[in-house]
């Protein structure tokens, strides 16, 4: 068992289930927590050299770079707005979720070849 | 299976192509590895202390992360978020301000020692770098950086010839940044994935200077062994003595240059040309590509060229290009110095002209091209 693995897929699976949370009922904390799990699952894919860390990396940051203007636009007064980002970063999180598995499995096959 | 065999083809393939971009890439992100601990711990402290400035105040984010941020950055403006003067908000903030201050200063401290440490700007400097030497092409690469090569490189920009530069002393840096080298790469030279790296597939020629014969040696074999064809790819080498000089031009280097020998040479030439020391100079500045104005070009006459079989004053290279025929060098070897208009062109041939570089530029496209030397016998003469 890999507990690096654990704990960026933890951080990846996270961003999108309380992106989806804050989605159905919106509330404060629900994004905070959104934009902190995101922001995290980015920190960890930081420096990662594996086959499709490009992609994951590109879509945590759009993630982010739809969560973090929600999270003003929301304290700010606008959260019909900030919801409609946040179904953008939903998205994006579903990407980084499906290029996850995607990388798993190729990165099975390398060690198999290895 | 067999897939899995295809991938392993593929992916040795990728690294001979750029093994040293490959391994500078592997370090740049080895470095950004360890910026993420730091980072990860100053982003749990910013998370702690935002959400539970939030819980204290019901919910306001602004100015909870801010309280978060001036606790954790020692700047502690005071309790700003509603809640936070209360004794539950006091244990937190304490609380908060003792993990915090702590993660705060690591981070920040691991974050810079890494920026410098571990080099990263220059590491990211020297990965852009290789992707440009990438798209060079006929440039000359140039083997150990010293007074020799430093003004070797001065004469190569002057004629706008590119040029790599390969140094394994990481002190020439400095030297390299200064002399405003635009391409370097600081590597041992002799290695494979080196010279592949500074574009030896697609370069011109090589300069081997390292004050060492050993390592001479093992650059031009590495070299010869990359490119063995002598006619495309120069190997120019310098030598202490005639007797390693002989060694470096059977193991590949098209000439091997003994600089003893060479200041002998001229300063003979100066001795021996006492009375007619203007011309004597002059050919010899020429000869080092010394005189800007004036220069010497040889062009070879191949078969099927409309040159063949023609007299020099059918050509009238004088008038229609602007260059003069100094000399014609037959496919014997012999030198004919007493040419005159009558004096015929044979296949294999090579005129030796004389004028200035742009004529002489000129002169060389239009000879090179069979239909541009049709139009000028036909006595067009070409701008």
């Amino acid at each position: 068992m890999r507990f690096k693995k654990i704990f960026t897929d933890f951080f990846i699976l996270m961003a999108l289930t309380t992106n989806i949370s804050f989605i159905v009922t919106p509330n404060p904390y629900e994004l905070v927590i959104t934009v902190a799990a995101n922001l995290a699952a980015t920190i960890l894919k930081i420096g990662e050299g594996r086959i499709l860390s490009t992609e994951l990396m590109a879509a945590s940051l759009v993630a982010d770079l739809h969560l973090v203007p929600a999270l003003f636009l929301f304290f700010l007064g606008d959260p019909q707005e900030a919801i409609s980002l946040s179904v953008g970063a939903l998205a994006a999180n579903v990407i980084s979720v499906l290029l996850s598995i995607i990388e798993t499995i190729l990165s099975v096959f390398t060690v198999e070849e290895d | 299976m067999k897939k899995k065999r295809k991938l392993r083809r593929l992916k040795i393939g990728k690294r001979e192509e750029n093994q040293l971009l490959d391994l500078y890439q592997r370090k740049l992100i080895e470095a950004l590895k360890e910026l993420r601990l730091p980072v990860l711990m100053l982003h749990f402290a910013l998370t702690v202390g935002t959400l539970g400035y939030m819980v204290l105040s019901g919910g306001d984010f602004i100015n909870s992360f801010y309280m978060t941020v001036i606790t954790i950055g020692t700047i502690g403006f005071g309790e700003i978020v509603e809640g936070s003067d209360t004794l539950v908000g006091r244990i937190f903030t304490s609380f908060l301000a003792l993990s915090g201050i702590g993660i705060f200063t690591t981070s920040v401290t691991i974050t810079v020692r890494l920026i410098f440490k571990e080099d990263i700007i220059n590491l990211y400097r020297a990965i852009r770098m290789l992707k440009e030497i990438e798209n060079l092409s006929n440039h000359f690469i140039v083997c150990g950086y010293n007074e020799i090569t430093a003004r070797l490189i001065k004469l190569l920009r002057k004629r706008k010839i590119e040029f790599v530069v390969i140094d394994g002393r990481s002190e020439v840096a400095v030297r390299l940044q200064e002399d405003n080298v635009k391409y370097f790469v600081l590597e041992e030279p002799f290695k494979r994935s080196v010279l592949i790296s500074a574009g030896i597939m697609k370069a011109k020629g090589l300069i081997v200077n390292l004050e060492d014969d050993a390592r001479n040696i093992a650059v031009i074999v590495t070299a010869r062994l990359l490119r063995p064809e002598r006619d495309n790819f120069l190997i120019y080498s310098f030598a202490p003595t005639e007797e390693t000089a002989q060694k470096l031009e059977e193991l590949g280097a098209n000439r091997a240059i003994v600089p003893a020998r060479l200041l002998a040479t001229r300063i003979s030439a100066y001795i021996f040309h006492i009375g007619s020391a203007f011309i004597s100079d002059l050919f010899d500045r020429i000869a080092f590509g010394e005189e800007s104005d004036i220069d010497i070009l040889e062009f070879g006459v191949s078969g099927g060229s409309p040159l063949v079989g023609k007299m020099l004053k059918e050509i009238d290279f004088r008038r229609k290009l602007s260059v003069t025929i100094i000399a014609i060098r037959r496919t014997t070897g012999e030198l004919d110095i007493n040419i005159t208009g009558d004096t015929q062109i044979e296949e294999g041939d090579t005129l030796i002209l004389f004028g200035s570089p742009k004529n002489l530029r000129r002169a060389q496209r239009i000879l090179g091209n069979f239909e541009r030397v049709e139009r000028l016998l036909g006595g067009k003469v070409e701008v």
